[in-house]
């Protein structure tokens, strides 16, 4: 009955036993409430009542990886928010970006913070890199079920202090939960497309970034963030709510104030 | 000869059996301060002061297999409410008085289970000092709110000395300095009050006396709830090496 080992779903599906009720987590389209799935002749708008959020870029630079996100998040054409925190601390090494269904992807962060939290002080040890990744592509197989009806799908990009390597990582992830680990960059969102190109330019004539220095990365990611904006009409842009910039290294997560990002859209726009 | 079973009798005996045992227990001290709460006790095998939840954290006195039973049972219960309800929701009252104070009271009172051998101290830490709450845990199931600060110790009478002791030197708002230097005395008071017995004073130098002995086999550890961190977890124990600084003046 007891979790010794630390496994924060193995808790929860415990209660879940005492209670008799299913949490959201666990429940998939056939025992939840919702509507069932649409079929290929219903509307093809069934589906996009969901709110997703749209573009994020992770960028490492020397010593550790930065995360940028627009603040917009959409259900079909329609902006419903554009306040939006897309990038997200799971812990002190440890950020996540999220593009996709927000709801879902909310619901996940929550659950990943907690069963970090919950292995670091249960077991007296903080969960290891490769334990979080598997443990993020677990909840992502998890979630595939409903993915694959058409509601809830969401993509993740890890962003990680490596402090064996003393240098950021990247890692993305399919809605399948497979992972793959990203040398330089990573972008996921519907603006993230666009402007895969530019990453590869930027790295080719000045330098990989993670050779780089914050200040330069953050100036190029919202350099990119701006362009994403340009080319696709889901993504918030730098102008009208200042974009989320977060980032990790060997003293911990932590965030842009906005008075620099302020001053850096001033500086582009000026130029 | 055959006695009957007496039910007060078989309590007392149960109660007696846990207080011998809790006697020789390093104490804890618990101080609210300007940053943050602290716990200090000293150690010689395992850890000794636990991280809980985001704003709470635990040390205990007792059989390590039982603190570490109560440890497992708040933090469960703690990650089971901040998950399905909100952090918000885990509160110190909550996990003392309904998650484990019923089940050490079962415990105590049930002839046919070995009783938890501890006495537990949880700290809690809100966004103003004089918010900060303690809660003592005995292991009847008893339990105590406290503000400012705290001590548990191996009897009530080295409880109350070095209770005493902070009452009257600790100021309003202490800065961490303070706290510590003022704790590192009262932990001494308790413990060398918890040895000898039937003491109605201890002088400070004795207790100074005393900590460093335990010093020479043992070593100090201190855990902190910061209120004002950028870090995203709360709690850190002091380093080692940081709390050499400190122990310099002892």
């Amino acid at each position: 009955m007891e979790s010794r080992h630390g496994d924060f779903a193995c808790l929860l599906q415990r209660w879940q036993a005492q209670t008799g009720m299913t949490l959201p987590l666990f429940a998939t389209r056939g025992e939840s409430t919702a509507p069932a799935p649409p079929t290929s002749s219903s509307s093809p708008h069934a589906p996009l009542l969901e709110v997703h959020g749209t573009t994020v870029i992770a960028l490492k630079f020397k010593g550790g990886v930065l995360n940028v996100g627009d603040r917009r998040a959409t259900a079909a054409n329609a902006v419903m928010y554009d306040r939006a925190d897309k990038i997200i601390p799971l812990d002190d090494y440890t950020l996540i970006a999220i593009a996709g269904a927000y709801g879902r992807a909310m619901e996940v962060v929550r659950y990943l913070r907690h069963a970090f939290k919950y292995y670091a002080r249960s077991q007296l040890q903080p969960m290891s890199l490769e334990g979080k990744l598997q443990e993020v592509s677990r909840v992502l197989a998890a979630n595939l079920p409903n993915a694959l009806s058409g509601i809830g799908l969401f993509i993740p990009i890890l962003s990680a202090y490596d402090p064996d390597q003393d240098s950021g990582r990247i890692f993305f992830y399919d809605a399948s939960g497979a992972r793959f680990e990203t040398p330089d960059y990573g972008a996921a969102g519907s603006g993230a497309e666009r402007i895969r190109g530019v990453f590869d330019y930027i790295a080719k004539t000045k330098g990989a970034f993670g050779e780089r220095s914050l200040e330069e990365v953050l100036r190029e990611a919202i350099l990119l963030l701006d362009i994403a904006a340009d080319l696709d009409a889901a993504t918030g842009g730098i102008d009208k709510v200042l974009p989320t910039a977060r980032y990790v290294n060997r003293e911990g997560v932590f965030e842009v104030p906005e008075a620099t990002l302020r001053e850096l859209v001033q500086s582009l726009r000026g130029g | 000869m055959l006695t009957p079973y007496d039910f007060q009798e078989n309590l007392q005996q149960r109660a007696q059996y846990i207080r011998n045992r809790l006697q020789a227990g390093s104490p804890v001290i618990g101080i609210s301060y300007d940053n943050g709460i602290m716990l200090l006790t000293t150690r010689r095998r395992g850890r000794k002061v636990f991280e809980i939840y985001d704003r709470l954290m635990l040390s205990a006195i007792g059989n390590q297999a039982d603190v570490e039973t109560l440890r497992v049972a708040a933090i469960d219960f703690a990650h089971q409410e901040g998950f399905v309800r909100s952090p918000d929701d885990v509160t110190v009252q909550r996990v003392v008085g309904f998650a484990l104070s019923p089940a050490l009271k079962k415990a105590f009172g049930d002839p046919l289970t070995t009783p938890f051998v501890v006495r537990a101290l949880f700290a809690e830490l809100h966004d103003a000092p004089e918010r900060d709450l303690f809660y003592i845990l005995n292991y009847d199931g008893e339990f105590n709110p406290a503000e400012r600060f705290a001590v548990i110790a191996g009897t009530t009478g080295a409880e109350d000395l070095a209770t005493r002791y902070l009452r009257d030197a600790l100021p309003n708002t202490p800065t961490l300095e303070k706290a510590l230097s003022l704790a590192l005395v009262a932990w001494g008071i308790a413990r060398e009050a918890a040895l000898q017995e039937d003491r109605d004073t201890i002088p400070e130098s004795q207790a100074r006396e005393r900590l460093r002995d335990e010093l020479q086999e043992a070593q100090l550890e201190v855990g902190l709830l910061e209120r004002q961190t950028l870090r995203e977890n709360r709690f850190r124990l002091i380093p080692p090496e940081q709390l050499q600084g400190y122990l310099r003046h002892l």
